[in-house]
């Protein structure tokens, strides 16, 4: 019990890419969600950085060097923390 | 079945040069059958390997995941799996790999690996991943991956040599052991991700590079439509003004050609077969071949720069109006070229139901073939020759009619169909902008080229000759041509069928020209000039004008003019909505699995074509008189 409620607790804290800011750098620490094998085969994988380069219906990302582009609904599926730089 | 061939499979994510790579293997010995830039059809030609071997070559559709649900995964999974009812399991696997994408593109090469087949890994793009700062190291991937690793330039034809020794017999074995647990997702992903970032050290976190530069334009919410439509704008544009000068070329030599038979043969029927029937007939159709290369030219050019998965992310809030996604785009796009292709290119849509919807009403975009209706009608309705701006905007009213009519079907269809059991979402690769690919684009090009005067010399031609058959049997010995046609095949064809038309403003022969034009639309123009007994003449772009006069001075037996606008809009009407393109549909049934949809489709299609003239007639009729 204790341990689920520290991660619903992790979890709440983290943005989502949607969410985001545009410019910045962040970790990918979640992907959940019924789109979420869709998205791992394209590179959102836990621990990876993701840069959020635009907003918009679908939103534009670089994960490891490659551009993406996201619909913002799937993005929701992808839990990120910033990255202090 | 059991046979000696070797089997050499080339998998990989979508866009790392894998055709590339396949087309630098197998030289021109390729058999292709698919379509730019995306492989969505598994393409075999034949190799050499350094002593000479031969071994046959199987380019895979690109796959992120051997689990993808869409149906070009599906084949790239059955294939390798040696599940394909087709192709047997290959004997080696060369995983192609984008040198800037190593992590991710990891993933997959891990998972082949697991169904324990010979791999070669092959790091292709070395040059731009070096630009772009990464510090790749090979040796250390073969290390921990257990298998040979080559570094190639596929485009530049660099390193070949030492990837065919790579793929020299006997084949490296499979990997004894594998460096995470087989089978389960998260050690798999870890291990790849871990060894991606031995094997290629990125320097300090994104740097903003000319991609990225470039996409702040071009995805821009307002510049990126001015640009997108510049360039449709210009494509277009460039393809009805420059076409002007081939196809002006290839009228000179039908008439050069027809002046020869005619000097070299006494009068007689079989010399009117030739000029008439075939010169005539199959040159009133091949003489649109510069068009069709040009579109399939712009098409090829945009996918290789880049452009095209720009313009996906563009349009998908528009396609998304019409229960389309921005996935869409491409196959409706090339439909304007050839509706098979298009039809072809539906595979890289996920959402099976989205993809119907598309196969659906991807004829609907003009293609190329509905161009020679086109130009002999639109002269027609404002009583000029050929050229001139308002020609112009006609025809690409009739693009714009044409693509309004296909997204509203499509909406109502999409909505008819309900929703995906499993929600599919945008989710597209922007590659980085690359200098196109001349040598492939107009490969691509001479392939489409190729197939068109294929169905030239063939299908078309054989209509062509039972039309003047039908058209000059059997014989009357009379001074009026009017009395000899009608005692002729088509005459009485025409005179049966002319009730039913009638109504939509056209007569028999019309009638009997839209009928011919049913295996193929392009037959029409030179069906009314057979129909009509309008005579080839020595004079270039002297012909089409011809039938244009000739049909202008027609009159009904009472004496009022028969191509009346209202009749000339109800025929262009017709042919903008008419499914008339038997390789269509037999496309449509495979790539639809069944020929129910093929079918539906021929007549909603035929039967929209007609009800749509019939009402643009009388209406028209109503308002003009």
């Amino acid at each position: 019990m204790s341990h689920s409620s520290v991660k619903d607790l992790e979890t709440d804290s983290l943005q989502s890419l949607s969410q985001a800011q545009v410019g910045c750098d962040f970790q990918i620490r979640q992907v959940e969600g019924p789109g979420c094998e869709q998205l791992r085969n394209l590179g959102f994988c836990e621990s990876l950085q993701v840069r959020k380069l635009a907003n918009g219906r679908n939103l534009v990302c670089s994960v490891c060097g490659t551009r993406i582009a996201v619909s913002s609904r799937l993005a929701e599926q992808v839990k990120v923390s910033p990255i202090e730089s | 079945m059991e046979d000696s061939t070797t089997r050499i499979a080339l998998a990989g994510n979508p866009n790392t040069g894998k055709t590339t790579l396949f087309n630098a293997l197998t030289g021109s010995a390729a058999k292709v059958g698919n379509y730019s830039g995306v492989t969505v059809d598994v393409k075999r030609g034949t190799a050499h390997l350094l002593h000479g071997d031969e071994v046959e070559l199987i380019d895979l559709p690109g796959t992120y995941s051997l689990e993808g649900k869409s149906p070009d995964q599906e084949v790239a999974r059955q294939v390798l799996c040696g599940e394909h009812d087709q192709i047997p399991r290959p004997d080696l696997v060369l995983c192609v790999v984008d040198a800037s994408n190593l992590e991710r593109h990891l993933q997959l090469v891990l998972e082949i690996l697991e169904r324990e087949v010979p791999v070669v890994v092959v790091l292709n793009m070395i040059d731009l991943a070096e630009k772009s700062g990464l510090r790749l190291d090979p040796v250390k991937l073969s290390e921990e991956l257990g298998v040979p690793v080559v570094a190639i330039q596929a485009d530049k034809k660099k390193g070949l040599v030492e990837l065919k020794q790579a793929m020299r017999k006997p084949f490296p074995p499979a990997p004894e052991s594998l460096g995470w647990e087989k089978g389960d997702e998260d050690s798999r992903r870890a291990f790849g991700l871990a060894t991606g970032e031995l094997a290629a050290r990125r320097p300090e976190a994104h740097s903003s590079n000319t991609s990225d530069k470039l996409d702040r334009v071009l995805l821009h919410p307002f510049w990126g439509w001015v640009f997108f439509l510049g360039v449709m704008f210009a494509v277009f544009w460039s393809i009805f003004s420059f076409a002007g000068i081939p196809m002006g070329w290839i009228e000179s030599l039908q008439d050069w050609t027809i002046g020869l038979v005619e000097e070299a043969m006494a009068e007689g029927d079989l010399r009117d077969l030739i000029t008439n029937g075939i010169i005539g007939g199959v040159g009133a159709v091949v003489i649109f071949l510069p068009q069709i290369l040009m579109l399939f030219f712009f098409i090829g050019l945009l996918e290789s720069s880049g452009y095209m998965a720009r313009a996906a992310f563009l349009m998908d809030g528009f396609m998304s109006k019409v229960g389309l996604s921005g996935k869409a785009f491409l196959p409706l796009l090339s439909s304007y070229a050839c509706a098979i292709p298009g039809v072809m290119a539906t595979r890289t849509i996920d959402s099976a139901k989205e993809r119907l919807v598309t196969i659906f009403v991807a004829p609907w975009m003009s293609c190329s073939a509905r161009l020679p209706v086109y130009l002999l009608l639109v002269p027609m309705l404002l009583g000029g020759s050929e050229g001139g701006s308002v020609q112009a905007l006609v025809l690409m009213g009739i693009y714009v009619l044409g693509t309004l009519t296909a997204f509203v079907v499509a909406r109502i269809l999409r909505g008819k169909l309900g929703p995906d059991e499993v929600e599919s979402h945008f989710l597209l690769e922007l590659p980085p902008y690359r200098r196109p690919q001349w040598g492939y684009i107009f490969r691509h090009v001479i392939e489409r080229g190729w197939a068109f005067l294929k169905k030239a010399g063939t299908v078309i031609l054989g209509i062509m000759i039972l039309l003047w058959a039908a058209t000059t049997y059997p014989k009357l010995e009379s001074d009026d041509p009017g009395e000899v046609l009608s005692h002729t095949i088509v005459g009485r064809v025409s005179d049966a069928i002319e009730p039913i038309v009638k109504p939509m403003g056209f007569d028999g022969r019309t009638g009997t020209a839209i009928l011919t034009s049913f295996a193929a639309r392009e037959v029409f123009v030179g069906s009314m000039a057979q129909l009509f007994q309008i005579e080839e003449t020595e004079d270039e772009g002297e012909t089409r004008n011809r039938i244009r006069d000739r049909l202008a001075a027609e009159t009904w037996p009472d004496g009022s003019k028969m191509f009346t606008i209202p009749a000339v809009l109800a025929l262009l009407i017709f042919y903008i909505y008419a499914l008339q393109c038997l390789p269509t549909s037999a496309v449509v049934a495979r790539e639809a699995g069944s020929w129910k949809w093929a079918i539906g489709q021929f007549v909603f299609m035929s039967a929209f074509a007609a009800v749509a003239a019939l009402i643009v007639f009388q209406v028209g009729t109503l308002l003009f008189s």
